[in-house]
């Protein structure tokens, strides 16, 4: 690799071989929009307008999705959730979940480590892997204290050296908060149900 | 012949490493870094001389008044404005975006019927058109698009061509007998590229609008003469001009700033105030400086203004116009595009580009650890960058002090950064 000065190091730390390597071929996007596959605006919540058309695999399945805009540099993702309702004899648990939407490394490979990470988890460990990521990311680049929710993070640890920088901690949570959201809104719409 | 060397041994903080490089700055379309006597004026004037301007009678309040006015006229020198007691024409404002807000709002407010007879000229009403250019900062986009909201007047605006260059050989078409008011900036902040602003100004004049010129990305590296321009109003920021944050100027001919009602009510811009009866308003520039004034940053604005007035203008541009040359040729590099005119004519030493496969956010990171710094985002100008289908660019813009080994630095790491991200 060429020389990049003494930063080089720094450089490395935050863009490391798994990140580049999501980010080329991200797990879990797909496209949304019909045609091309573009989307056609940028900055415009257009992803949000297809609410009506979301359907669910399975029939013990709520979908719902988030849409998530950083308007400083115009990184945007929709998140897409399929929430298992209990019905199926299991706990409530993700039962699929895919993301369309564009910005940078770090944004898309994020995206891409957490769909490997929560897909097919439990709402609750999903939401206790959002928490570690969450703290992971306030960390400033020292990391979590704690080895087994670090064993738990799985390849998510490597966004370390990205919580050095203030700028881009955004970028790394970007398609956490739209997990969040996603799941909270199909479990909203469970209760809804409900009662 | 200038020593811009020496020149730039006048900015202390350019004097660093950053992430153990020598540090390069190519952001000043953001903010300028500011010289020695810029940074010493503010203190200087803390310790000898702070007082409030324009009221009380002792000593200190005299030679702070004296101070404050006298930095007008340094600031109205370098654009070519009056400076005579009661012929100001130079209104101090707290930045380029407020002095724009308060011109909004005062033609808000003279169409609310507002500052009488004379201030009818400015009054909008439905079915009048309020025009702009897809090449504006947000700060001239959005005052407008709101004032055009609350008069019921239209909103139009300038397309721009494939360098994003204000189309000026519409503006027969783009402004019509129904246009009140046009706001164009001088130079695009986000393409560098110099607007053609004399058949706007002509046209505009010609059905009885009122021209108001973005100056921010114009006066910190052109030489300008507002008055041989014959704009009516234009605004721009200290902080871009090597002087201090939180002050701008607001430059109106006389005669407009005469009839333009108040925006900004308070302190200072009233001659006589009353419990039952409308007050009467101080003639310009105090009408429009309500409130106590950042008399330190003004002052040292005004030092700014005649630094920039001792090193030349000219100067200033045709040395520019060397790092311009060397930054186009970001442009060569396989999968950089520039977004804006790739001639190095009627533009300025602001260079935005594209770099293919690798978004603008990870292109400025790779860029700051070789201790470069440039701008990534959309530059408070979404329009534009709209206009070349993106939302986001990486911007590196000059300053009096760059020199030509810089923007060679900042081509050199930009010619790195598709390998390190393997596209």
């Amino acid at each position: 690799m060429a020389d990049y000065g003494m930063s080089s190091e720094e450089l490395e730390q935050m863009y490391q071989e798994v990140i580049l390597e999501a980010s080329k071929t991200p797990h879990g996007k797909v496209s949304f929009t019909a045609g091309d596959g573009q989307q056609a605006t940028i900055g415009v919540d257009s992803l949000s307008a297809g609410e009506s058309t979301l359907s669910a695999t399975h029939e013990y399945c709520v979908p719902a999705q988030s849409h998530q805009f950083n308007p400083t540099c115009g990184d945007e993702v929709t998140v897409r959730v399929e929430i298992s309702d209990g019905t199926d004899g299991k706990p409530q648990h993700i039962e699929h979940l895919v993301w369309d939407g564009q910005g940078c490394s770090i944004s898309q490979a994020s995206l891409s480590i957490m769909v490997d990470l929560v897909d097919g988890k439990t709402v609750d460990e999903a939401m206790e892997l959002f928490h570690a990521f969450h703290k992971l990311m306030e960390s400033r680049g020292a990391g979590l204290d704690d080895e087994a929710m670090e064993e738990e993070l799985g390849d998510a640890v490597v966004f370390q050296g990205v919580s050095r920088y203030p700028m881009r901690i955004k970028c790394a949570l970007l398609g956490w908060e739209g997990l969040k959201d996603s799941m909270a809104q199909a479990l909203a719409q469970m209760n809804a149900k409900e009662a | 012949m200038v020593d811009f060397a020496a020149i730039r041994g006048e900015f202390p903080i350019l004097d660093q490493q950053i992430h153990g490089h020598p540090l390069v700055y190519l952001d000043s379309a953001a903010t300028s870094q500011k010289p020695q006597t810029v940074i010493d004026a503010e203190s200087e004037f803390y310790r000898t001389i702070n007082a409030g301007v324009h009221r009380g009678a002792h000593e200190l309040a005299a030679l702070s008044t004296e101070a404050f006015e006298q930095a007008r006229a340094k600031v109205a020198a370098l654009v070519g404005a009056n400076a005579a007691e009661g012929e100001e024409e130079i209104v101090v404002t707290a930045g380029a975006t407020a002095g724009l807000n308060l011109l909004a709002t005062a033609i808000g407010n003279a169409s609310l019927g507002r500052g009488g007879d004379a201030a009818k000229r400015f009054a909008l009403k439905p079915g009048d058109e309020i025009v702009v250019s897809k090449a504006e900062h947000h700060s001239v986009l959005l005052p407008f698009q709101e004032l055009a909201a609350r008069t019921g007047a239209t909103f139009k605006w300038f397309d721009l061509d494939e360098e994003g260059r204000v189309r000026s050989d519409t503006a027969d078409e783009v402004i019509t007998e129904r246009t009140k008011v046009v706001a164009i900036t001088h130079v695009g902040n986000t393409t560098g590229a110099i607007t053609d602003i004399a058949p706007i100004i002509r046209r505009a004049h010609e059905v009885g609008a009122i021209f108001i010129l973005d100056a921010c990305q114009s006066v910190p590296h052109l030489a300008v003469d507002f008055h041989a321009l014959d704009v009516d109003f234009a605004a721009w920021s200290a902080h871009k001009m090597y002087g201090p944050t939180g002050v701008g100027f607001l430059y109106g001919k006389r005669e407009l700033l005469e009839a333009l009602p108040p925006a900004n009510f308070g302190g200072s811009m009233v001659e006589l105030a009353w419990m039952d009866k409308p007050a009467q308003y101080m003639a310009p520039p105090a009408r429009f400086e309500a409130g106590t004034q950042p008399v330190a940053q003004v002052v040292a604005a005004g030092v700014a203004a005649d630094w920039m007035r001792a090193v030349g203008m000219e100067n200033i541009e045709a040395h520019e116009k060397t790092i311009a040359a060397e930054l186009l040729k970001l442009g060569d590099i396989d999968g950089v595009r520039i977004l804006g005119p790739r001639e190095n004519v009627n533009r300025i030493g602001t260079v935005a580009f594209d770099v293919q496969g690798v978004h603008p956010h990870d292109v400025g990171q790779f860029i700051d650890a070789q201790g470069i710094a440039i701008r990534v985002g959309h530059h408070c100008a979404q329009p534009v960058h709209r206009h070349f289908g993106l939302f986001a660019s990486n911007r590196a813009s000059s300053g009096v002090y760059n020199s030509v080994q810089d923007a060679q630095a900042l081509v050199e790491a930009v010619g790195k950064v598709r390998a390190f991200f393997r596209v």
